[in-house]
């Protein structure tokens, strides 16, 4: 048998049931770690490709480990620079999603800081 | 003590603190910074208030004012940035939570540092302390040093040395090091560099032939709290490794105050923790009246007791606040913005409240009747979506506000984005 926690009333649903927990929280859903998450905006056209577009935020968890096909932030001139990692056994190559932008080309993971790694896009539509 | 067995129920001390914490809190979002001589000058952009090694090697003191800088700054290549609170008050509640998850008893000391209760051999405290460390630094963005010992004092002292010798990579674990090498660093150093032995008594003590901190250590307790105070008899017995420094429930520090406190009884309702808070918000209230400040920045926090390992939680939150204050009720309702991180159910033993970015009252009556009588027409919405559009200082309050009150005259001139608070001023990443 089912037995309801609250009373259930028939008809208009009592004021007091709009106490409830059931509401959507995007922070609960789209941030593993809050001590290790932020939000950053995107400048400029080179991740079209992959759906990152102009003025878009970004959602990035620093604790997570950069694999190839991470879209990552990466410090690149004392500028922090979103590109997708590429690890190849002939090298590391950080990738623009768009023709117009060239890649960067470096020997090992070592020689790159990642700041951290995007895991969610918030694009406008 | 050589037996690991009796070492490892031997609780010790680990005291965290971020390395040049302003500083290094604006490099995490403006890589640019890195490897150049960074200053961060207190309110109305006065003197430098935290300095990178590169700033302290050009030979910067500690509070030099900023218009003697300004003239060699282009040429040093100084970069000064005013002070963000916001930016540090939610970082450093960041490190305090990631923190708490290496240990079930966590004090948050200030803004950048805190004590946690740990457990192990020396082996396993390195370890731990190595862990934090790059945890922190990885998770958060800011480089953190620690320090292990038997007593506050000593893991203080420890961290001091961590610090400034890079041997240690970061963790000094005071117990491992061999005591030919601690008595050196301890007859090396003053008096004055140990912690809570003010400038003022040093002379006194120097009169006693206490010069070092091994002549302190090495001092008759009761002798000191003869001629000084049961404080610093308990300086003393820390230096010896007796831990006898208590939990403080009230700090007030050069730019913060802190008021936390554990509980006889655990609280395990939002309704508790709400009173409590409520307390703390008229507690820091009256404190900030009887000192003459106003907080621009609250922090709330809780933590579960190190007596209970399982269901551990330690919310924290950082809320600035509408504008500087030190009206109980904003600050009361800023501390409430813990309350939805609390579990209910879970044992809560402490709770706190910390206010930084002090600045002086002025104004404060006719500030005071302008904030109660429009927050309830939503002025402080109309007035953020101002701010928004056309910028901070666009618009203020009243005949205290238009760019005539304390606030609006601040001067912070180099002030850096509210990278993590306010969603117009998210750090941007390049795609180009």
């Amino acid at each position: 048998m089912l037995i309801s926690p609250v009373p259930v009333a028939a008809g208009y649903p009592s004021p007091a049931q709009d106490y409830f927990d059931g509401r959507i929280d995007l922070n609960a859903h789209l941030i593993k770690d809050i001590t290790s998450t932020y939000v950053v905006r995107v400048a400029g056209e080179s991740m079209e490709g992959a759906g990152i577009s102009d003025g878009d935020e970004l959602i990035v968890n620093r604790a997570l480990e950069p694999r190839d096909g991470s879209v990552v932030v990466a410090v690149l001139d004392g500028e922090l620079t979103i590109k997708r990692l590429r690890i190849t056994s002939t090298g590391v190559v950080l990738q623009a999603e768009n023709p117009a932008y060239p890649d960067i080309r470096v020997p090992s993971l070592s020689d790159l800081v990642i700041w951290g790694v995007a895991t969610r896009c918030l694009h406008h539509v | 003590m050589s037996n690991p067995a009796l070492m490892r129920r031997m609780p010790q001390i680990a005291h965290v603190d971020v390395n040049c914490f302003y500083a290094s809190a604006e490099r995490a979002f403006n890589p640019a910074l890195e490897g150049k001589p960074v200053i961060v000058l207190s309110n109305n952009d006065g003197c430098a208030v935290t300095r990178s090694p590169e700033a302290k090697a050009l030979g910067i003191p500690m509070g030099e004012p900023w218009f003697k800088l300004a003239p060699r700054a282009r040429e040093w290549g100084l970069i000064a940035l005013s002070s963000n609170y916001e930016l540090y008050g939610d970082i450093s509640a960041r490190v305090m939570e990631l923190l708490g998850r290496y240990s079930a008893w966590l004090e948050v000391y200030s803004i950048d540092e805190a004590f946690l209760g740990v457990k192990g051999t020396p082996t396993e405290l390195i370890t731990l302390g190595q862990t934090m460390k790059t945890a922190v630094r990885r998770n958060v963005g800011v480089p953190v040093c620690v320090g292990i010992a038997p007593t506050k004092t000593l893991a203080k002292l420890a961290n001091k040395w961590a610090k400034n010798n890079p041997a240690f990579n970061g963790v000094c674990h005071w117990d491992s090091v061999p005591l030919p090498d601690r008595e050196t660093l301890m007859r090396r150093l003053s008096v004055i560099e140990i912690w809570g032995v003010a400038t003022r008594l040093t002379k006194r003590l120097n009169a006693l032939g206490i010069h070092s901190i091994l002549d302190l250590a090495r001092a008759d307790p009761v002798t000191i709290r003869d001629r000084f105070s049961v404080v610093m008899m308990r300086t003393v017995l820390e230096l010896q490794g007796t831990p006898c420094i208590p939990m403080e429930e009230e700090r007030i520090g050069r730019d913060q105050l802190i008021f936390s406190r554990s509980f006889a009884t655990p609280i395990t309702t939002t309704t508790g923790i709400q009173q409590v808070m409520s307390v703390y918000g008229q507690q820091a209230s009256a404190r900030l009246a009887k000192h003459g400040l106003q907080a621009k920045i609250l922090t709330a926090f809780a933590a579960t007791s190190h007596y209970n390992p399982k269901d551990t939680s330690y919310p924290s939150v950082c809320v600035p606040l509408p504008m500087p204050t030190a009206d109980p009720v904003l600050l009361t309702k800023a501390a409430h913005a813990l309350l939805p991180l609390i579990h209910e159910g879970i044992k809560y033993a402490k709770a706190g409240i910390m206010v930084t970015d002090l600045r002086p009252t002025a104004n404060q009556a006719p500030l005071a009747l302008f904030v109660n009588r429009h927050e309830e027409r939503h002025v402080g919405t109309l007035l953020e979506n101002v701010t928004r559009r056309y910028g901070r200082g666009s618009i203020g309050l009243g005949h205290a506000g238009l760019r005539g009150g304390p606030d609006w005259t601040m001067k912070r001139n180099m002030l850096s984005p509210r990278y993590t608070t306010h969603w117009d001023e998210l750090p941007t990443v390049k795609a180009t």
